[in-house]
């Protein structure tokens, strides 16, 4: 089942460190946000197959925005 | 699941249902201590005495193998009995949950029935722990048994939900099973509802046994039998906007736990682990007595306080309190997280709730800023102001109402503007500086004394423990609505 990663907050985009096809597993870094001053990763909370990336560098997410989908 | 088990004590070859309760029970207590506080009935609940760890308690455990378990007005009977006994020999009381709600053949009878045991359960709120362990289904009023006590463990084939698959489905037309439903994911990630998920029935009756033992034996500190040295501040990054994982931090600040006991060797508990996890809530030990630790994890949220993490970390402090645990508090927080979705959920009103549980709470209370604490979230991570027994710091740790950088942007945004253009970051440099001098660290903090001490990490887990033994014993004179 497709597990999709949505942004918790407001924050702009710092570093992806993930790549589509990659095999995550429950706890790894997919993307490093940067917001409240802070450095804030995107943690995987399933395992899978990395299908989507919907983020660039320097992009600024709404909560709620879709970052990535694990399948 | 039908699966069939040996019982452990049972000279008698004939396999166990694994659903039996008196196995269960069997499987909760010390080998041989199980004794029944009437005998096996038709009522579906069993309830008895036995030992956690030497330590006596009450157990009762409704009977999956009878209708599923459906509760009736001599079953319910059997847990008001089983709870009052809890509360007047003071000691523990575990649930074992198996049941697909009230009895419909006793109609009106079987709900008032269920009514009483949540009635006796709110009663004995705060005054003995409550947990429960979900084992199978606990469905309707079986749902809210579970959801009224202290702490719910759900094992891997547990399931809650007031309504089911097939009534969802035929009132909403939206096809669901029940473990999406109300398994362990559901509750354990998504609606709090759950404290621990465990993967088996072994697993959640040895997390239970655990959980009692912290709460129902607290032990006493001693100060001076902590061993200190470990440099815990080697687990914070060098940078400061850097996240990092708050539970490494947590379990050395906390005894090792003690091995070949059982289940119960004073070993930590994380609650909550994955519901709003950017706060941290585990019982533990510290300098061997009981304590609850609540930390910010940077690793989260940026560590920032939200509307669920202050009500998660809101029912920790008032149950720790009511039944006598001191609390560590951790702090390293940006602050409050902003946002339409936060106002929209409660942040005020749910984060309100962490002011009120602290400001209230009685027991020893020390606060340790690890990194940073600024502003709206300063304050509700058990500040001098809300009444903290002892507040430390670590050397490089800083208190503002906000960083350095952001100050300045506030302070002077005037004169930053007014500043040629290719001055502007030099003048700005200039700012934080004088910024952090003047209004940074920690100095001005210990100035007015909000902080009491600066400590180094690597003398943390004695002070702490100095500081909790030195306060007044003290448990606060409330029950523990889940909140």
């Amino acid at each position: 089942m497709a597990e999709e990663i949505k942004a918790e907050m407001v924050a702009n985009v710092w570093k992806v460190v993930a790549s589509v096809g990659d095999q995550v597993a429950d706890g790894d870094t997919l993307v490093i946000l940067e917001s409240m001053k802070m450095e804030i990763p995107v943690i995987a909370e399933s395992e899978g197959t990395l299908t989507q990336l919907a983020v660039n560098e320097g992009d600024v997410v709404q909560e709620g925005d879709l970052i990535a989908v694990i399948e | 699941m039908t699966s069939t088990v040996s019982a452990p004590t049972d000279q008698d070859p004939t396999p166990v249902d694994h659903r039996d309760p008196q196995l269960r029970l069997r499987t909760l207590f010390d080998t041989g201590t199980l004794r029944l506080l009437v005998p096996r009935d038709s009522s579906g609940v069993l309830a008895g005495r036995g030992e956690i760890d030497g330590m006596p308690a009450i157990g009762f455990a409704t009977d999956g193998t009878t209708m599923g378990g459906a509760m009736g007005y001599e079953g319910c009977r059997h847990i008001v009995d089983a709870i009052d006994t809890a509360v007047r020999e003071r000691v523990p009381v575990l649930g074992l949950w198996h049941a697909g709600g009230a009895r419909i053949p006793e109609g009106v009878a079987s709900l008032d029935a269920v009514g009483q045991v949540f009635a006796a359960m709110v009663r004995a709120s705060g005054r003995v722990p409550q947990i429960s362990v979900v084992l199978g289904p606990a469905a309707g009023g079986a749902a809210y048994g579970p959801a009224l006590t202290d702490i719910v463990i759900m094992a891997g084939d547990g399931r809650i939900f007031v309504t089911g698959p097939e009534v969802v489905r035929s009132v909403t037309g939206e096809q669901v099973d029940m473990e999406r439903l109300g398994g362990p994911e559901a509750h354990g990630r998504r609606s709090g509802v759950v404290h621990v998920t465990t993967k088996d029935d072994e697993s959640a009756l040895t997390t239970a046994r655990e959980l009692a033992a912290l709460l129902g034996r607290q032990g006493r500190m001693s100060p001076d039998d902590v061993t200190d040295g470990t440099d815990l501040g080697a687990l914070l990054p060098p940078q400061s906007n850097r996240a990092y994982d708050v539970k490494p931090l947590v379990r050395d600040l906390l005894d090792a736990p003690r091995s070949g006991s059982g289940g119960a060797g004073g070993g930590s508990v994380e609650l909550h682990a994955k519901w709003a996890p950017n706060v941290v809530t585990t019982l533990g030990r510290l300098a061997g007595r009981t304590v609850g630790v609540i930390a910010n994890n940077p690793l989260r949220l940026g560590g920032c306080l939200d509307a669920a993490s202050a009500e998660k970390a809101a029912r920790f402090v008032r149950m720790c309190d009511a039944l006598g645990v001191p609390l560590v508090v951790l702090v390293d927080v940006p602050g409050y997280l902003p946002g339409l979705g936060q106002e929209w959920d409660g942040v005020v009103r749910r984060g309100a709730k962490l002011l009120h549980a602290f400001a209230e709470a009685v027991v020893p209370r020390v606060t340790l800023v690890t990194r940073k604490a600024y502003g709206g979230a300063y304050i509700a991570m058990n500040s001098r102001a809300l009444g903290a027994t002892t507040v430390f710091a670590w050397p490089h740790a800083e208190v503002a109402v906000m960083g350095a950088s952001a100050a300045v942007n506030i302070l002077y945004r005037k004169k930053l503007a007014a500043a040629p253009a290719e001055e502007r970051e030099a003048v700005r440099a200039a700012l934080i500086e004088e910024q952090t001098r003047v209004a940074g660290g920690v100095n001005r903090a210990l100035e007015i004394g909000v902080v009491d001490e600066v400590i180094g990490p690597d003398r943390t887990r004695r002070r702490l423990a100095e500081a909790i033994a030195a306060a007044p014993a003290a448990r606060g004179a409330h029950g523990n609505i889940p909140l």
